[in-house]
C-alpha cells in the first residue's frame, strides 16, 4: 500500500517538476539571449556581456515606455481594487436578488478572448470619437482585470463571518466604523493579493494594450513591435528586465504582506 | 454470554507503532481482537485512536510491528484489498449518488449485475430500517439518522468480516443516539460480525461493547470488559474517564496513612491491597460516599460544608467543601439530604469501596 | 402626490420598526449588495457590453464604410458565408487548435492539480505561485523564448550540435508549434479551475471508496471526476474559449503559416481597413463563444465552487 502510494506521489511530483521546468524554460532562454554578446543569438553562447542591458537602460525611448507601463499599471490597480472590493462584497457577502446573474456576468470578460475584446473596444472608442491613448488602455485593462480581482477578493470574503459585522453593529458601531474597524482589516489579505494581481496583470498585458493604447506604447507592445521587425538583442534584454521586475514586485508584495500580518499578530 | 477467551482471535496487533515525522501517534500496541466481538477503543481526542483505526482499516501502514488477520500479516494490504470496512465519522456518503447507488457502490465495484445489486440494496435497507421508498432518494436530502443507516448499509454491502466505526454517532442528538446505539448492538448480534468501534465517550462504549480498550497518549492502558473497567480502573486517568470521582492522595506516615491536602487531623484507614510505595491514590465513586448521622461511623470520615447540589434526574449530587478540596456525594432522590445548603456535614466511605490506583 | 407620499411613509415606518432585528439587517444588506454591485456593473456595461453592441452595429454597415447606424446592409455576412470565401478555414483551424489544446491541457494538468490538492501539503502554495507567475509576463515574451529555444542555432539546435547529434528538427513555423504554444500559454487557465474542482472532493470520500474495494481508476471515474466536474467544466471552457481567440501563438511561433480566426479579424480591422467585415467576423466568434459560455454557466453554482475552501 505504502509502495503504491509512494509511486503515485513520486510520479506526480516528478511530473509537476517537469512541467514547472518547461514553463520556465523559455524565460531562461530569453534571459540567456539578453546577456550574450553580439548582434545575433547563437547557442552555446560564445561570450557573455551586459552590453544590451546597458543599451536598454540607457535608451530614452525605453524609459518612456516603462513609465507608460508603470503609469497604466498603477492607475489600473487603484481603480480596480476599489471597484473590485465592492464588487466582491456583492459577489460573496450580501444576499440580493440577481446575485447569481451578477456572478456570471462578472465572469464573462474573463471567458472572452482578449484580442477580440481589444478590437471591439477600439471600434467602440472610434465610434464615440475617443482618441486612444494610455488612458483608454487603462479602461480596457480594467474590463478584464476588475473581474479577476473581484474573484480574488471574493474568495476571501467567503471565509468572512458576517456575524462579526452584525456584532459590531449591535455594539453601536456606525456603517463606516464597521467597515474600517471590522470588514477592511479582516479582508486586507485578499485586497492586498488583489492589488498585486491587478498591477502585475496590467504590467504584463499585451493583447488589450496592442489595440487600445493608440500612439502610446507599453513594454509588451514595444517588445512585440521589435519582435516582428526582426531580431534585436534589446528584446530579450527588456523582456528579462520586465520579468525580473514582475518577480520583484511579487516577492516584495508577498514579503510586505507577511510582515504586516506578523506585526498585526504580535 | 460465551466467554470471549474461548474465541479465536481474528485481528492481532503485535508491537504496533506509528510515527508521523518525530511524533509517535501510537506506541507499541499489543492486542488481540476476537471473532465476533464488539470491541471499543475509547480515549480523549489526540490519544491515537483514530490513527489506530486507520491502520486496522488499511489507510495507514504501521511504522513498526505487525497486524495480522486470521494469522496472516496484512500490514501492506491496501484498504481496497482487505475484508474490512470503515464507517467514517463524516460518514463519507457520496453526495452525487442516491441512497440506493451509495449502498450498491461496493457491489458495482465488484461487478455485480444491476438487478442483483438492487435486490441486495433493498434487503440491506430493510436490515438497517430504511424504508424501500428511499432507494432513489438523494442522500444529501436525508436526515442525520437516515444518513447513518445508509452508511451502515453501504458498509454491510461490502460484506466485510470486520466493521470499523470512527465515532459515527458523535454529531447526533442525544435521543437519536440512544436509539442508534441499541440498533447497532442488535445489528452486531444479528450479523455476528466483528465490530471495532472508536469513541471518546465511555458511556457509549459501556452500552455497546463486549470489551473496551482505553487509550491515552498513544498507549493502550487498559483492556477489559465494561464491568472490569468500571470496577477496577487501572489508574487515575481511567477512573476519571469513567465518570466524576473523588480522588484522594494518601501518604504513608509511620504505620498509618495521611490524606494529602485534607484537614490535618485526617488519618486514613490503610487502603485495600495497600501498595509498597509511600504514596498512592484512592478513588471513591460519589455513589459510595455517604453522609453520616450522629454516632454513625465509617472506615474513613471527613467534615465539610455542602455548597452546591445538582439534580441528576433520579439522583442528586452534592458538592462538599472539605478544606481546599471538593468532594462529591451522590444520593438517590428518595434519600435526599434535607436543607442541604451550607449545612455542616460529616461524610465517610469504607475501604472496600475505595480503589487504589497508580497516579 | 405629497399626500400619498406621507401615507406610504406613515404606513411603512411602523412596519420597519416592528420587523425583527434580523429581518431589518437582511433588508439593509439586500440594498447594500445592490449598491456594491453598481460600480462593477457600470464598468462592464460600458467596457464589455457596449463594445459588443458596437461591433454588432458595425457588422451591418456597408462594407469598407464607417457608416454605422446610418445604413443597414447584410453584405458583410453574405461575404463571409459565400462559398468562395476561405474564412471558414481559419475558423476550422481555431476550433481544431482549441479542442486539442483543451484535451491536452486536461491530461497535463490533472496530476498537478491532484498533487496540489492532496499531496503537496504546505508546498502547494509555492507550486501555485510558480504556475501563476508566468501570467504576469506578457505572452509574447514567453513565446519568444520558445522561438529562441527551437530556432536554428538556438538552445536546442546548438546543444544537439555541440553533443554531436546533428541538428534539431524544424519545429518552428508549423501548426504543431502553434499548438504547443497554446498549450503552454493556457496551462494556468486549466490548472487552477481543476484545483478548485478537486478541492471540492472530500478526502474521506476517496478513502471510503478505496475501503469499499475501488481501485485507483474506479475512484477516479466514480468519485473524483463527478465531484470535481464544475472545476473541470470551467477549466475546459476557459481554455477552449481563450484558445479560440488566440492570435500571438500563430503569429510568433507559427510565423503566419496558419491564419487563425482572430488574425483574420485583426487583418480586416487594420490592413484591409474593412471594419464592417471584421465586425461581422467578430460577431460570429462572439456568438459562438457566448453560446458555449452561457450553456456551461447555466449549470454552475459559483457559491459552491468558490465558497468551499
Amino acid at each position: 500500500m505504502e509502495q503504491d502510494k509512494l509511486r503515485t506521489r513520486v510520479f506526480i511530483a516528478l511530473w509537476s517538476a517537469f512541467v514547472v521546468l518547461l514553463v520556465y524554460l523559455p524565460l531562461a532562454c530569453v534571459a540567456l539571449a539578453s546577456v550574450s554578446k553580439g548582434r545575433y543569438f547563437a547557442f552555446p553562447i560564445r561570450a557573455f556581456s551586459w552590453e544590451w542591458w546597458e543599451k536598454t537602460t540607457d535608451s530614452i525611448e525605453i524609459s518612456m515606455i516603462v513609465e507608460n507601463s508603470l503609469l497604466v499599471a498603477a492607475v489600473v490597480t487603484v481603480f480596480s481594487v476599489v471597484i473590485a472590493f465592492f464588487g466582491a462584497l456583492a459577489f460573496a457577502r450580501y444576499d440580493w436578488k440577481g446575485r447569481k446573474l451578477y456572478q456570471k456576468l462578472i465572469l464573462l470578460p474573463v471567458f472572452f478572448p482578449q484580442p477580440v475584446l481589444g478590437l471591439a473596444l477600439l471600434l467602440a472608442y472610434s465610434a464615440l470619437g475617443i482618441t486612444t491613448s494610455w488612458m483608454t488602455a487603462v479602461f480596457a485593462h480594467m474590463v478584464w482585470i476588475v473581474p479577476v480581482v473581484t474573484l480574488v477578493i471574493a474568495i476571501k470574503v467567503y471565509g468572512f463571518d458576517p456575524s462579526l459585522e452584525e456584532a459590531a453593529f449591535d455594539l453601536g458601531a456606525s456603517r463606516v466604523e464597521v467597515m474600517t474597524n471590522v470588514t477592511l482589516p479582516l479582508l486586507w489579505p485578499g485586497i492586498w493579493s488583489g492589488a498585486l494581481f491587478a498591477f502585475l496583470l496590467s504590467w504584463g498585458n499585451f493583447p488589450l494594450s496592442l489595440y487600445t493604447a493608440g500612439a502610446d506604447s507599453t513594454v509588451p507592445k514595444w517588445l512585440y513591435a521589435k519582435m516582428v521587425a526582426g531580431y534585436s538583442p534589446m528584446v530579450p534584454a527588456l523582456g528579462t528586465m520586465a520579468t525580473l521586475a514582475a518577480a520583484a514586485v511579487l516577492l516584495g508584495g508577498a514579503l510586505l504582506g507577511a510582515i504586516v500580518k506578523k506585526a498585526r499578530a504580535a | 454470554m460465551t466467554d470471549i477467551k474461548d474465541k479465536k482471535p481474528i485481528l492481532q496487533l503485535v508491537g504496533v507503532r506509528k510515527t508521523f515525522n518525530d511524533f509517535a501517534a501510537v506506541e507499541k500496541i499489543d492486542l488481540d481482537i476476537f471473532e465476533g466481538e464488539f470491541f471499543t477503543i475509547v480515549g480523549p481526542s489526540g490519544s491515537g485512536k483514530t490513527t489506530m483505526l486507520r491502520m486496522l482499516a488499511g489507510m495507514e501502514a504501521p511504522s513498526e510491528g505487525n497486524i495480522t488477520l486470521h494469522g496472516e500479516r496484512i500490514n501492506d494490504v491496501p484498504a481496497n484489498k482487505r475484508p474490512t470496512c470503515l464507517v467514517f465519522q463524516s460518514l463519507a456518503l457520496f453526495p452525487h449518488m442516491s441512497v440506493g447507488q451509495n449502498i450498491e457502490f461496493p457491489l458495482k465495484i465488484k461487478g455485480v449485475d444491476a438487478a442483483t445489486r438492487k435486490a441486495r440494496a433493498l434487503e440491506l435497507m430493510a436490515i438497517v430500517r430504511l424504508p424501500a421508498s428511499y432507494y432513489g432518494k438523494n442522500v444529501m436530502k436525508c436526515s442525520g439518522g437516515e444518513r447513518q443507516r445508509v452508511a451502515l448499509a453501504r458498509a454491510l454491502a461490502y460484506d466485510p468480516e470486520v466493521l470499523f466505526f470512527d465515532e459515527p454517532l458523535s454529531a447526533i442528538d442525544y435521543k437519536l443516539k440512544k436509539i442508534l446505539e441499541k440498533e447497532l448492538k442488535d445489528l452486531h448480534r444479528e450479523t455476528g460480525k466483528t465490530f471495532i468501534y472508536i469513541t471518546h465517550s465511555l458511556e457509549e462504549a459501556m452500552v455497546m461493547s463486549d470489551r473496551i480498550g482505553v487509550m491515552r497518549a498513544g498507549r493502550l492502558i487498559q483492556v477489559g470488559t465494561p464491568e472490569e473497567i468500571y470496577a477496577a480502573p487501572v489508574d487515575r486517568f481511567v477512573s476519571e474517564f469513567v465518570g466524576e470521582v473523588n480522588v484522594i492522595e494518601l501518604k504513608r506516615e509511620g504505620e498509618g496513612w495521611r490524606g494529602v491536602n485534607l484537614p490535618g487531623a485526617f488519618r486514613a484507614a490503610p487502603p485495600k491491597d495497600a501498595p509498597q510505595a509511600d504514596s498512592t491514590f484512592v478513588v471513591v465513586r460519589p455513589e459510595f460516599m455517604r453522609f453520616l448521622n450522629d454516632g454513625e461511623e465509617a472506615d474513613n470520615t471527613l467534615e465539610g460544608v455542602v455548597y452546591n447540589e445538582y439534580s441528576l434526574g433520579s439522583r442528586i449530587q452534592y458538592q462538599v467543601r472539605v478544606g481546599d478540596k471538593v468532594m462529591l456525594v451522590e444520593l438517590s432522590r428518595s434519600n435526599a439530604l434535607p436543607a442541604a445548603a451550607n449545612r455542616n456535614v460529616r461524610l465517610g466511605w469504607d475501604v472496600r469501596d475505595a480503589i487504589s490506583v497508580k497516579a | 402626490m405629497s399626500n400619498a407620499m406621507t401615507e406610504t411613509t406613515l404606513a411603512g415606518a411602523p412596519e420597519a420598526a416592528r420587523a425583527p432585528l434580523s429581518a431589518r439587517f437582511a433588508a439593509l444588506w439586500a440594498a447594500a449588495g445592490v449598491r456594491c454591485a453598481v460600480p462593477v456593473v457600470v464598468l462592464l456595461a460600458a467596457g464589455f457590453l457596449a463594445p459588443l453592441i458596437a461591433i454588432f452595429a458595425y457588422s451591418f454597415a456597408p462594407p469598407r464604410s464607417f457608416d454605422v447606424f446610418r445604413a443597414f446592409s447584410l453584405a458583410n455576412y453574405a461575404e463571409l458565408f459565400s462559398p468562395d470565401n476561405t474564412v471558414w478555414l481559419s475558423f476550422a483551424w481555431s476550433i481544431g487548435f482549441a479542442l486539442v489544446t483543451c484535451a491536452l491541457l486536461a491530461v497535463i494538468s490533472y496530476p498537478i492539480a491532484y498533487g496540489m490538492v492532496f499531496l503537496f501539503g504546505r508546498w502547494s502554495s509555492l507550486v501555485s505561485v510558480l504556475f501563476v507567475f508566468p501570467l504576469f509576463v506578457s505572452e509574447n515574451v514567453r513565446l519568444y523564448g520558445w522561438v529562441l529555444f527551437f530556432i536554428k542555432n538556438g538552445v536546442l539546435d546548438g546543444s544537439l550540435k555541440w553533443l554531436g547529434l546533428g541538428g534539431a528538427p524544424e519545429v518552428l513555423y508549423t501548426p504543431g508549434a502553434i499548438l504547443a504554444g497554446m498549450v503552454y500559454t493556457y496551462l494556468p487557465f486549466m490548472l487552477f479551475p481543476l484545483t478548485l474542482g478537486l478541492s471540492m472532493v472530500p478526502r474521506d470520500l476517496i478513502d471510503a471508496a478505496r475501503d469499499l474495494g475501488a481501485n485507483r481508476f474506479q475512484i477516479w471515474r466514480e468519485v473524483e471526476v463527478p465531484l470535481a466536474m464544475p472545476g473541470i467544466l470551467i477549466g475546459m471552457l476557459l481554455t477552449f474559449v481563450l484558445a479560440i481567440g488566440a492570435v500571438s501563438e500563430a503569429k510568433i511561433l507559427g510565423g503566419q503559416s496558419v491564419i487563425v480566426i482572430s488574425h483574420d479579424i485583426e487583418i480586416a480591422f487594420t490592413y484591409a481597413q474593412n471594419w464592417p467585415l471584421g465586425s461581422a467576423l467578430a460577431v460570429l466568434v462572439t456568438a459562438f463563444i457566448g453560446a458555449l459560455t452561457l450553456a456551461v454557466f447555466a449549470r454552475l453554482d459559483l457559491d459552491r465552487l468558490l465558497g468551499r475552501r
